[in-house]
C-alpha cells in the first residue's frame, strides 16, 4: 500500500534545502545557489518497510515541501506547514547562527502540525571545519525536538538518503 | 458560479477549476486549461490531489471550505515547471462553491511577479553570503569571470594562486576591454578580508601636478593650499590593495617615488620626514608594451622588473572562441533587467557575427553593442541585423593566440613558490 505523507524542509536561508531534496529526489548537485519563492513539492517513493508492529509492508510516497525561507510567520505560511507528517529542519554547518533561528522555526513548525516528526541536520558538512559551538547548537536543537540528528552534505550525498529514511522511520513509529 | 463572478475572474486572468467533495474534478474553464496546459500537452482530469499534490495533508480543512465551515484554503507562489524546464508560478485559492459540496479553485499564475521577487531576494542573500560567508565570496568572485575556454580556466587558476599570496605585486597587461580592473578586484576581493580597503587610481586621468599628492599625501603646509593634512591613496590602501591602472601613463617622477615604496614598503607624505609603513597588494594593469616605453625611456625599466614579479596577460575576447556567447547571454540577461524587457536570446545569425567578429575593443565594445540592441528591440530574439557594429581598420587578426593558448604569463612565479 503506497501511503502519501507531506514533509516539509525548514530552515533559513542558503542551508542548502533545495539542494538536499536534489539529492534525495534526482541525484544531482548544482554548486549555483538560486533562492527559492514559495514552495516547491517533490515527490519520491520510498523502498517499502516492514512495520515493526503489525508486521505488515508499508510504503511511503514523500511529497517533499520545500519551502522558501520566509521573514514572517503568517496564515500563508500555516497553510504550508499545515498537514506534514515530519520534518527536515536545517542548519548551515559553517555559518552557526543558521541553529539559533532553527529552534523558532521548529516551534512555529510544531504549532501548526502538532503531531509531526522532526529530524535536525547539519547539512554542508563537506566545507565545515569541525566547530565546537556549532555542535552544541545544532545538538541544543535536536534535543528539543527530536533526539536525532545527523550531519549531511547534498554536494556529496552524505547521510542525505539516510536523513529521509531516518524521518520516515519515525513516521511510521508514530502512525 | 454566477455569470457576473465568472466574468470578473476571467477579466483578472484567473482560471477556474471545479470539483466536488471526493477532490474529483467537474470542469475546468480555458484560462485554467491554458495556465496549466504550460506544463503538459493535455489537461489532466480526474482527481485534484493528482493535479495539485500541494493539497495532500490538507484534505480535511479543504473540506471544512466547502461545507463553509472555512472561508478559504490559500497557498501562494506554487512552483512548477513547462517542458523547458523552466519554473512557473501559480496562486492557487480554494474557495466554496455556491451549491453544496462543491468547491472552485481559482489558479492565477504570478510567475512575472515572483521571479521579480526571486531577483530581489536573490541578490539580498548573496549579498549576506558575500559579507559573512568567505567561502560564498571566493566561489562567486571565481564565477564573475565567465567562460569555460582554457584561456579563461587558465586566468582563473592563476588569480586562484594569488589569491593565496596577498603580498605579491601584479601587472595585468592585456588590449583594452579586456577586464583588467574585474580581475584586479577578483585578485582583491579573494585574497583579502571583506572589509580591506580596494583602492583604484587611473593614472591617465590625474594631472601630473596631483601625482605626488593623491598617491602620498601631504602635511598641512607643504604648499601653499595645503590647508590641512590630507592622507594620500597608498594610506588609504594600507591592509588591502591598491589599483593602479594605465600604469604605463606615470608622470616619470611618480615612477622614482613608487619605486621606492614598492623596495621599501614605506613612503612619507608630502612635507613630512615621518615614513609611514605601507602593507598593501599594488596591482598595476597597462594596455600599453612597457618594454617598448621601457626602450624609448618614457617607463623606468627598474619600476618595470619591480611591478613585473607576476604579471597577467588577459586574453583578448576573440581568442575566447564559444566563451564570446557564453558573455554575450550574460549581458543579456543584465540589459533584459535593467531595460524591463523579456528578449529570448540570440538568432543563429547573431550568434555567427558574435562567434566571428574580431572585436577591437574587447567585452566593453560588446558590452556597448548588445546595449544598444537591447535599447532599440522590440522582439523575442536579436538577430544579426539588430547588431550594429562599428568595424574600424585594425591590425588584430580575427584568429586566436599565436599558439593557440593563453599564458598568464608568470614571470617570476618561481621567486613566490616558496611562499605557497
Amino acid at each position: 500500500m503506497l501511503i502519501k505523507k507531506k514533509v516539509c524542509l525548514l530552515g533559513a536561508f542558503a542551508v542548502g534545502k533545495s539542494s538536499l531534496v536534489e539529492r534525495f529526489v534526482y541525484d544531482r548537485f548544482d554548486e549555483k545557489y538560486l533562492t527559492t519563492i514559495g514552495v516547491k513539492v517533490s515527490q519520491k517513493i520510498l523502498a517499502p518497510r516492514r512495520d515493526s508492529r503489525s508486521g505488515q509492508l508499508r510504503q511511503y510516497m514523500f511529497l517533499i515541501w520545500d519551502i522558501a525561507s520566509l521573514d514572517k510567520f503568517d496564515h500563508m505560511v500555516m497553510n504550508y506547514y499545515r498537514g506534514a507528517a515530519g520534518a527536515l529542519a536545517i542548519g548551515d554547518l559553517p555559518r552557526p547562527e543558521t541553529f539559533t533561528g532553527l529552534e523558532d522555526l521548529c516551534a512555529k513548525f510544531k504549532s501548526v502540525s502538532t503531531d509531526a516528526e522532526i529530524v535536525v541536520l547539519g547539512n554542508k558538512l563537506d566545507i565545515f571545519q569541525p566547530h565546537e559551538e556549532t555542535i552544541r547548537l545544532l545538538k541544543k536543537t535536536a534535543q528539543r525536538w527530536s533526539p536525532d540528528h545527523l550531519l549531511t552534505s547534498a554536494k556529496t550525498g552524505h547521510h542525505v538518503e539516510k536523513a529521509f529514511q531516518l524521518l520516515a522511520t519515525k513516521i511510521g513509529n508514530h502512525s | 458560479m454566477n455569470a457576473v463572478l465568472k466574468n470578473l475572474l476571467a477579466y483578472k486572468n484567473l482560471g477556474t477549476i471545479l470539483f466536488d467533495k471526493h477532490f474529483e474534478i467537474i470542469e475546468a474553464d480555458r484560462l485554467a486549461r491554458n495556465i496549466l496546459g504550460a506544463i503538459g500537452p493535455r489537461f489532466p482530469d480526474g482527481n485534484l490531489l493528482n493535479v495539485f499534490p500541494e493539497f495532500v495533508g490538507n484534505e480535511q480543512l479543504i473540506c471544512r471550505v466547502l461545507e463553509k465551515k472555512a472561508s478559504e484554503f490559500h497557498l501562494k507562489y506554487v512552483n512548477r515547471f513547462d517542458s523547458q524546464g523552466h519554473t512557473l508560478f501559480w496562486d492557487l485559492l480554494i474557495l466554496p462553491d455556491e451549491r453544496p459540496e462543491r468547491g472552485i479553485l481559482v489558479v492565477e499564475d504570478v510567475t512575472e511577479q515572483a521571479k521579480a521577487l526571486q531577483e530581489i531576494n536573490q541578490q539580498k542573500y548573496e549579498l549576506f553570503l558575500y559579507r559573512h560567508d568567505p567561502g560564498f565570496r571566493k566561489k562567486f568572485l571565481s564565477e564573475s569571470i565567465l567562460g569555460k575556454s582554457k584561456a579563461i580556466q587558465q586566468l582563473r587558476d592563476a588569480i586562484h594562486k594569488l589569491s593565496k599570496v596577498p603580498s605579491a605585486t601584479v601587472l595585468l597587461l592585456g588590449e583594452t576591454g579586456t577586464g583588467k580592473n574585474l580581475a584586479a578586484r577578483v585578485i582583491h576581493y579573494s585574497s583579502m578580508p571583506a572589509d580591506a580597503p580596494f583602492v583604484h587610481l587611473n593614472c591617465a586621468a590625474l594631472p601630473e601636478h596631483l601625482f605626488e599628492a593623491e598617491l602620498f599625501g601631504y602635511e598641512k603646509g607643504a604648499f601653499t593650499h595645503a590647508a590641512a593634512s590630507r592622507p594620500g591613496l597608498m594610506e588609504e590602501s594600507h591592509g588591502g590593495t591598491i589599483f593602479l591602472d594605465e600604469i604605463g601613463e606615470l608622470p616619470i617622477n611618480v615612477q622614482a617615488k613608487l619605486l621606492t615604496v614598492l623596495e621599501t614598503k614605506k613612503f612619507r607624505r608630502l612635507g613630512s620626514n615621518r615614513p609611514i609603513e605601507l602593507k598593501t597588494r599594488i596591482i598595476a594593469a597597462t594596455n600599453r608594451s612597457l618594454p617598448k616605453d621601457v626602450q624609448a625611456k618614457k617607463f623606468r625599466e627598474d619600476l618595470f622588473y619591480r611591478l613585473n614579479v607576476v604579471s597577467l596577460t588577459m586574453p583578448p575576447l576573440r581568442a575566447l572562441g564559444d566563451d564570446i556567447l557564453t558573455i554575450s547571454d550574460h549581458f543579456l540577461n543584465v540589459f533584459n533587467v535593467e531595460f524591463k524587457k523579456r528578449v529570448k536570446g540570440f538568432a543563429e545569425d547573431a550568434r555567427k557575427v558574435l562567434r566571428n567578429y574580431h572585436w577591437p575593443g574587447n567585452v566593453r565594445e560588446l558590452s556597448n553593442c548588445l546595449e544598444r540592441a537591447m535599447i532599440f528591440i522590440e522582439k523575442d530574439w536579436i538577430t544579426a541585423r539588430d547588431l550594429v557594429i562599428f568595424n574600424p581598420p585594425t591590425d588584430h587578426p580575427p584568429s586566436t593566440l599565436p599558439n593557440g593558448t593563453f599564458h598568464p604569463a608568470v614571470s617570476s612565479w618561481k621567486k613566490l613558490s616558496g611562499n605557497f
